[in-house]
């Protein structure tokens, strides 16, 4: 933030919200809007490259999660040195495990776009100010939501220990659509191997099979699901 | 379950009065918590100690479904606020044990849910906020009552923290991070664990490549972050 300006990079699918975030960065002091994005893929592309000092970012995207965006720019503990915007989440969603997650990676205020985004000027000012905006409601949710997220931890971290290296490796390919011949050969190793991986995999997860064991994996957060990798 | 009483005196019956046990080390904190909850009709202290075996042997000896168990941060030593809440998750599953703090950061919290407490309250709230939150933990609910400068975000990235201190370092290299945070010499931490000094500073090596730091002031600030240890005295 050299000489007072604040770089602002909006992500936005609806052209008319994109409207209204940039009229209430006019009321940033030496706010100025460096980068538009109206889809996931075209902010991964120009966001970062536009070091912003603050981001205003909508979740919901036609073409994926905005989240993806608070993931890789947001600060997460413990990275010092590195540059990281303040971040102002806009969302359909007011459930308390969205509003966790965007906190978590580093948003800085979310406001929930249903009340009409009443008070947007006022959370984007205070944002760029670096004061946490959440409506009362939501940070109640996100409190709430902590308990499930912290036995998660638990259990995964349980289950992370239990599994050797090989063993995690092949959890991952059991979550993609490969069978189990696709696996070994992806792996280098029999079949035979690959079944008994499984097993012991399934032992560990407490479960009886593939179905389940992705199921359960995913519940706990050692696999993600959501896109195809 | 407690059973009603008789009326007396033309009064409605005794009713179901919630039991809470009070653990803190210090005595004025216990006071002053059982006069804010005697005080309510439907609840009641029926036991308020300074030690954790204390409280697991109250907890043993009593005939009550479902206690609610207060927990004070400032519970210390080898059998601290942690090692109660573990122990009564194990021993006695059916009450709810909920760690109360004072102030406590965000590291403070997350070190109590991950190991498995029903709740956490901190004495920074208002009263009636302490009550509601204690009679939510005994519904199952998990309350987790902070002042507002505690956000959320940062005691879920410090659960990611601790979730990962826990997969890459071994039990053993755990406990030893846990002493030498203490900061005892290597020869202290090796009578502490009863082990040779060459084996603590082997250990102690391990961590830091494994965590990736260059010393244990370095290691033991990573351990503090992720509530693996609790960062001072908490009150």
């Amino acid at each position: 933030m050299e000489d007072g300006a604040v770089r602002v990079a909006i992500v936005g699918g609806h052209p008319v919200i994109r409207g209204l975030v940039r009229l209430a960065c006019d009321a940033v002091p030496g706010g100025v809007v460096v980068v538009e994005a109206s889809s996931l893929a075209e902010a991964l592309d120009i966001v970062p490259l536009s070091r912003a000092d603050l981001l205003v970012v909508d979740l919901d995207l036609a073409d994926g999660d905005g989240i993806e965006v608070v993931r890789q720019l947001g600060s997460r503990d413990g990275v010092e040195g590195e540059h990281h915007p303040r971040i102002l989440v806009l969302s359909d969603r007011e459930d308390g495990q969205t509003v966790l997650e965007a906190l978590r990676l580093g948003a800085t205020g979310y406001l929930g776009k249903a009340e009409g985004l009443r008070g947007l000027t006022a959370a984007v000012r205070a944002v760029a100010n670096g004061d946490r905006v959440i409506p009362h409601a939501l940070e109640a949710d996100a409190h709430a939501e902590l308990h499930r997220y912290a036995r998660r931890s638990r259990e995964r971290a349980v289950v992370e220990r239990a599994l050797t290296a090989r063993e995690r490796e092949v959890l991952a390919l059991l979550t993609a659509d490969m069978s189990l011949q696709q696996i070994a050969r992806r792996i280098s190793v029999s079949p035979r191997t690959v079944e008994s991986h499984a097993s012991s995999i399934y032992r560990k997860l407490g479960v009886r099979g593939r179905l389940q064991a992705v199921s359960r994996a995913a519940a706990i957060g050692l696999v993600d699901l959501t896109d195809g990798s | 379950m407690p059973r009603d009483a008789a009326p007396r005196n033309g009064r409605s019956p005794v009713r179901h009065r919630l039991g809470v046990v009070l653990v803190d080390p210090l005595p004025v904190v216990r006071a002053g918590l059982r006069l804010l909850i005697d005080d309510r009709p439907d609840l009641e202290v029926v036991a308020d100690v300074g030690t954790a075996r204390e409280a697991l042997e109250t907890v043993t000896r009593s005939r009550r479904s479902r206690l609610v168990i207060l927990v004070g941060l400032a519970l210390g030593g080898p059998q601290d606020a942690a090692w109660l809440v573990r122990t009564v998750r194990e021993r006695h599953p059916g009450h709810a044990v909920v760690a109360v703090g004072a102030n406590a950061d965000a590291s403070a919290v997350s070190r109590m849910l991950f190991v498995g407490a029903d709740g956490y309250i901190d004495k920074n709230v208002d009263p009636v906020e302490f009550l509601s939150a204690v009679r939510a933990a005994a519904l199952g609910q998990v309350p987790v009552a902070t002042p507002s400068s505690v956000d959320p975000g940062a005691v879920a990235g410090s659960l990611d923290h601790r979730r990962a201190l826990e997969v890459s370092l071994t039990e053993r290299e755990r406990e030893v991070l846990v002493v030498a945070a203490e900061g005892l010499t290597a020869r202290q931490i090796a009578e502490r664990l009863g082990v040779r000094e060459r084996t603590v500073t082997t250990h102690l090596a391990r961590i830091y490549g494994k965590l990736g730091v260059g010393n244990r002031f370095a290691a033991v600030r990573m351990a503090m972050r992720s509530g693996l240890v609790s960062a001072g005295v908490p009150e």
